[in-house]
């Protein structure tokens, strides 16, 4: 099939988000169903159709997400209603919006845990430690399912 | 003017410390939130006021409430809002700053009376953005439905607004652009969230007359 020529394509906007918390690492098509299922639910079915959201890049703690031009506000907004993926706490934080994926990939600051790790016990619960630059610390319990965590700073473990 | 975050809840409430949210605010372009059940201080360039919250079901309740040591020790106190003749009486309390839960409340529970009270006594009425980013189907709906009606109100009779998150998680904090984005759904202006994010300044240091001291 011939494809179209540039000027009758449709126009899109990119939206570079960050993945919360650090270190989670879904699955493009889970992260495509969180998003699918925050733009219908609060869009409705005509607005999520017409601004045909895709998630086009999905890696080390970054995502971008495909939109039809002038829909970007209303994704953007429904982005921030993501509160799980894949059953799994999250949340996006929309950083930047774009007209290439390629400025937006010029954005992308990779987020890598400091290689300190080590155990604290809290209560009765045992936690791993994972450290992060500026101070942060995230806390994830040991066990093999439905780990809680918890988001400390290097202050708060001191003190403890 | 400072943009204020009007309502988290840090570790043990939620699963955040203090610490760790007042960084995340930072982030997302607070100059101050107001943690419920924590410690008032500052850390890492941000003010964390102290927030107290009444439930009662009647303003002797309310007023009883409000002298306990904790609620004296509070920059902010909130009452959660409860049927009509409560919420026109608790807004009158001088000391409470800001009515809350009004998704959760019935449909006119806070009237035309109570608006005009609200704006006589300098009590906001606060909008948290929990039930718009956390629920689903009917019931944010609902919470969309009594934000218009609030916002209604607000622009005919002038009481403050405060915008909570609520989140008591990093997880569930919002940054300013988002906000202005959740409150567009129900019609709120740029310029009305900055006045939203703004006001908790305003509620707890209130505009008084100048006074010639000496």
């Amino acid at each position: 099939m011939k494809p179209r020529p540039p000027a009758m394509r449709e126009k899109r906007r990119y939206i570079l988000v960050r993945i919360l918390p650090y270190g989670l690492a879904p699955d493009q098509k889970d992260l495509y169903l969180a998003v699918i299922e925050a733009t219908t639910t609060l869009l409705g079915d005509l607005a999520a159709g017409l601004s045909q959201p895709a998630v086009v890049f999905c890696d080390g703690g970054y995502a971008i997400v495909r939109c039809r031009r002038g829909t970007e506000g209303d994704i953007a907004t429904a982005l921030a209603t993501v509160t799980a993926i894949a059953d799994e706490r999250a949340a996006l934080r929309t950083v930047a919006t774009s007209g290439t994926i390629r400025a937006l990939k010029r954005r992308i600051r990779p987020i890598r845990p400091l290689t300190e790790t080590g155990e604290v016990m809290i209560g009765k619960d045992y936690f791993s430690m994972h450290r992060y630059p500026r101070q942060k610390v995230d806390l994830i319990e040991k066990g093999t399912m439905h780990q809680k965590s918890l988001f400390f700073t290097e202050t708060d473990l001191e003190e403890r | 003017m400072k943009i204020t975050d009007a309502g988290v809840y840090p570790y043990p409430a939620g699963d955040s410390t203090p610490a760790r949210m007042a960084r995340e605010a930072r982030d997302l372009g607070f100059d101050s939130i107001v943690a419920i059940g924590g410690e008032g201080s500052g850390l890492h360039n941000i003010d964390i006021l102290r927030g107290f919250v009444i439930t009662a079901s009647s303003q002797k309740e309310v007023i009883r409430q409000v002298r306990k040591p904790a609620a004296r020790d509070a920059d902010v106190i909130f009452v959660n809002a409860g049927d009509t003749s409560f919420n026109r009486a608790a807004v009158s309390v001088e000391e409470v700053h800001i009515i809350r839960n009004m998704h959760a409340a019935r449909r006119n529970a806070f009237d035309h009376v109570a608006a005009r009270s609200a704006a006589e006594h300098g009590t906001a009425v606060d909008i948290s953005l929990c039930p718009i980013i956390q629920y689903r189907g009917r019931r944010r709906q609902i919470a969309l439905q009594r934000y218009a009606d609030i916002l209604t109100l607000h622009r005919r009779y002038g009481f403050l607004l405060t915008i909570s998150s609520d989140a008591r998680s990093v997880l569930e904090q919002r940054s300013v652009r988002e906000i202005r984005g959740l409150c567009a759904l129900f019609g709120m202006t740029g310029a009305e969230v900055a006045g939203a994010l703004s006001s908790i300044g305003r509620l707890i240091e209130p505009a008084r007359p100048v006074r010639v001291v000496g």
